[in-house]
């Protein structure tokens, strides 16, 4: 056991750099010698890409002289995919893709900075918050319907989704240190910026990012009191805000309606759904070969039903490996929050991961009815730059508790000795329990 | 610190989920691929509601039975054929459920979990599919039965290969008639294989199963006096018989399908011994054809008295067989008491020459006979053509059987029956031959079963 994780710990970067190079020039060569017209377009696009991955990793690594980019392979492996698939559909796309991951890579090592000293974190909370209140309002006022949602702003000829911005703000503002947890225990001022930001998301009609925010408060409630009966509490609380917005609006239910009916109405409410179904079939595990897809010609192909495309041109396998790859982000955000020099990174991190695996879920097994459809993005392979933005930043909560990690030169800034319970019961509690039980006996 | 990080391990109850989502992903695919592959909004396979390309079905001489050109779904050459084979081969659209079309559609259209429709695209085609129908018998049968309903199977009981299943009405399929729709009496059932999913009233050719139940339960029931006076009573009523048949002995009462002798027969035998014959030859249970499920039949004695009783052992009262039962427990007399279930697709060819699928004959384990019951059926069964029916009206095919004339509701003619099979090695062949309301057994089914197998010899 010991010797593989010494294994693991000792592997090539650049071996596996190489790797990932190697797969993304097999997945790229389709499409480039598909069409002579568009390949001169499409070569400098993923020779940039390539160059951006060796780039990062040589700089990365001489300056942190760190060699467990785990992590960020797993990244790109998922953004060359995204970048494929969106040249395979338009050159236009694939650009504009390109750029996102490179403000995504710049979003990650930004937030890495200010992520590095807790102090400014903790100290920067409040006014994200506010800032982030203010967005969702702002979108609100401003936003017009798209899709059904009004969760767009355009900007300069970019559309840009806010509530992807609110994400990374959630879990920042939700992370907290121990020192933090110690001298308050309530979640009340949390639990009013997330009531504020869900609420706000309701009104833009976008129940699936609302989903994903609540979940994301459960996780991080969780981490930061490890109390099941407040979460219990919210739960049961949420349970009943969601049976109001039902009873007073009903277009919300029938929204869902479809669910496990698809068949029934192929052509209108399970239309996406049972065509990504229909042509994952068709694939089979192998896929028919990039481009050579039908599912790509319904609407929305590349950026919600992408892990159907996926799935029938590049095989069910393939579909199976990138779900493993979510997988292994939630593991490593895992065992990396243990390691962590602070509790603000190891809630981060957890939360982070949480959050990609859960709309990672709500994507692939909603366009498949395993769950409702709700709309929600596929992180790091959805055509779409604020999603791609997000994910890489969100991937730095995961990616600090990783780097500053507790080691033996530097002590943790609270020793070790200092008394654990972080409960929001008040031991006093536990000891009437205690008592009663002894009367009753 | 220490909380925090081991909190952090709840979230593998995320990834567990998650993993579980993949799993059962997998799984739906695997159960499901084939049905939603073959949707007909799946642009791979279709184009404007017809599939593209699907593979071909022969004939067991290779004639073609169904082949695409294009989008055109071409069927055989002969008309005769085209109508005869109607209900083995299938349509397109679906109307025909037990037919190859419907039944083997992933196959047709090229797809398998493994490949998805990757070999479709690839060699633009589906799977071939090879029968083992006889087109001669086919359509000697088609042309035998003329404008009459029913049916004609014939299978080999020594490996399960279903040379003729033909059911009538029937249609030519390259000219569908416009008044399907319109001309219900003509067209009734038109869509059904009558051969694995009808039931009839059997009539007298469910004494094969009463003589079973007095073989195995009357120790001297061949040397026994019985004397037939045109009817039999009963505690509660009468059972006729159409002819006064005088004193005869059991092997006699068989050949001249005495209804006094096996009426009192069977209730000698109670109705415990005689339903489970029934049971034991599966007149309850439905079974495969390939992957077409045959209808379940229908004998039941629950709520039965003496006269109820009398008319179920020769096959009246509520009882309903299928012909395709009926068949099988023939092969199964011919074969020493060993049932094979029978099969129509000989194997299926991939585009890429490979046998995917090979038909295989499986020991039915619904039906039952004995070996030493198999053969004195089989003599009684053999005695019945020479001594009552006839070897000239088969020649040359050493036949044994047992007609029926089953009555039906009242104003209408019984269905015509004859069950039976081939005692020649080279000959291994089994046949049923049902014509609804075509009168008597004996006179209207006989020379139709002659005919189809005389078209194998």
């Amino acid at each position: 056991m010991k010797q593989a994780v010494v294994k693991i710990n000792n592997y090539k970067w650049w071996l596996m750099l190489a790797f990932v190079t190697a797969f993304q020039l097999l997945s790229a060569m389709p499409v480039v010698f598909e069409d002579k017209q568009a390949s001169a377009a499409l070569v400098p696009i993923f020779a940039g890409l390539i160059a951006v991955e060796w780039a990062y990793f040589i700089v990365n690594r001489l300056i942190t002289k760190r060699q467990d980019f785990e992590l960020e392979m797993i990244a790109f492996l998922l953004c060359g995919t995204s970048i494929v698939i969106a040249a395979s559909v338009n050159t236009g796309y694939a650009l504009k893709q390109l750029i996102a991951v490179l403000l995504g890579l710049a979003a990650h090592i930004v937030l890495l900075i200010i992520l590095r000293n807790v102090d400014t974190a903790m100290f920067l909370r409040v006014p994200v918050a506010f800032a982030s209140i203010g967005l969702l309002v702002l979108n609100l006022l401003l936003a017009k319907v798209t899709n059904g949602t009004l969760n767009w702003i355009e900007v300069a000829g970019f559309s840009i989704q806010p509530s992807e911005i609110v994400k990374i703000a959630f879990i920042f503002v939700g992370a907290v240190t121990l020192e933090k947890l110690q001298s308050t225990q309530s979640l009340t001022k949390y639990l009013v910026f997330s009531v504020t930001c869900i609420g706000a998301l309701f009104l833009m009609r976008d129940f699936g990012t609302a989903l994903i925010f609540f979940f994301t408060f459960v996780v991080i409630a969780f981490m930061r009191s490890g109390d099941i009966r407040t979460l219990f509490f919210v739960s049961t609380g949420a349970l009943l805000g969601a049976g109001l917005v039902m009873y007073f609006k009903p277009y919300v239910v029938t929204r869902f309606a479809t669910y496990r009916h698809i068949w029934e109405s192929i052509n209108e409410g399970g239309f996406q759904q049972t065509r990504v179904l229909i042509y994952t079939a068709s694939g089979g595990l192998f896929g028919l070969g990039i481009g050579k897809g039908k599912l790509r010609d319904i609407y929305a192909a590349s950026t919600d039903l992408v892990f159907g495309v996926i799935c029938e041109e590049w095989g069910l396998l393939l579909g199976l490996a990138v779900l493993t790859l979510y997988g292994f982000l939630a593991v490593y955000a895992i065992h990396a929050s243990r390691r962590a020099s602070s509790t603000y990174y190891s809630i981060a991190a957890v939360s982070a991961a949480g959050l990609l695996l859960f709309q990672a879920a709500l994507n692939v097994y909603g366009i498949t009815d395993l769950l409702p459809l709700t709309g929600v993005t596929l992180p790091f392979v959805s055509r779409g730059g604020t999603s791609m933005i997000c994910s890489w930043a969100l991937l730095a909560f995961i990616k600090s508790a990783d780097l500053y990690r507790q080691n033996n030169n530097i002590k943790p800034s609270v020793p070790r000795a200092q008394p654990q319970n972080t409960g929001r019961l008040p031991s006093t509690g536990n000891n009437s329990n205690s008592t009663g039980r002894r009367q009753s006996g | 610190m220490k909380h925090t990080t081991k909190r952090a391990l709840a979230l593998y109850v995320l990834v567990v989920a998650f993993f579980a989502g993949a799993v059962i992903l997998t799984v739906t695919l695997y159960v499901n691929g084939g049905n939603w592959a073959s949707n007909r909004v799946n642009r791979h396979l279709y184009s404007g509601g017809q599939l593209v390309s699907a593979g071909s079905i022969y004939a067991r001489d290779g004639e073609v039975l169904a082949k695409s050109d294009g989008a055109k779904r071409e069927y055989a050459k002969n008309k005769a054929l085209r109508a005869a084979t109607l209900h083995t081969v299938g349509d397109t659209a679906g109307f025909i459920a037990t037919g190859m079309h419907s039944v083997y559609k992933q196959e047709l259209s090229g797809y398998s979990f493994i490949n998805g429709v990757y070999l479709l695209k690839e060699y633009g085609r589906g799977s071939d599919i090879y029968l083992t129908i006889d087109p001669k018998a086919s359509i000697a049968a088609y042309q035998a039965l003329g404008n009459n309903k029913g049916t004609v199977g014939v299978y080999n009981y020594k490996t399960g290969e279903i040379l003729c299943m033909v059911s009538t009405p029937t249609y030519d399929i390259a000219n569908k008639p416009k008044d399907i729709a319109e001309n219900l009496e003509k067209y009734e059932g038109v869509y059904m294989n009558r051969f694995i999913s009808g039931l009839y009233t059997p009539g007298s050719v469910m004494k094969v199963m009463t003589a079973a139940a007095a073989i195995e339960n009357i120790p001297d029931i061949y040397t026994r006096p019985f004397e037939c006076t045109g009817k039999l009573q009963t505690a509660s009523g009468v059972v006729t018989c159409p002819s006064v048949h005088g004193k005869l002995d059991f092997e006699k009462a068989m050949n001249k399908s005495c209804n006094s002798v096996f009426a009192q027969v069977a209730i000698e035998l109670g109705k415990e011994k005689i339903q489970a014959q029934a049971d034991a030859m599966g007149l309850n249970a439905a079974f495969k054809v390939g992957r077409a499920m045959t209808a379940k039949g229908t004998f039941s004695l629950a709520t039965a008295n003496d006269l109820d009783l009398g008319w179920a052992s020769i096959g009246q009262y509520t009882t309903l067989t299928n012909p395709c039962r009926m068949i099988t427990i023939m092969g199964a007399i011919a074969n020493g008491g060993v049932g094979l279930s029978p099969f129509a697709v000989d194997r299926i060819v991939s585009p890429t020459k490979t046998v995917t699928q090979r038909g295989t004959t499986t020991v039915s384990t619904v039906l039952t006979i004995n070996a030493v019951t198999a053969q004195k059926l089989k003599e009684l069964l053999r005695s019945n053509v020479k001594n009552s029916y006839g070897d000239s009206r088969f020649p040359g095919l050493q036949m044994c059987g047992k007609t029926g004339t089953a009555q039906v509701q009242d104003g209408k003619e019984p269905h015509a029956w004859f069950v039976g099979f081939s005692q020649r090695a080279d000959l291994p062949l089994a046949v049923v031959v049902v014509v609804e309301n075509g009168g008597s057994g004996a006179g209207n089914a006989i020379p139709i079963a002659n005919k189809v197998l005389q078209a194998l010899v």
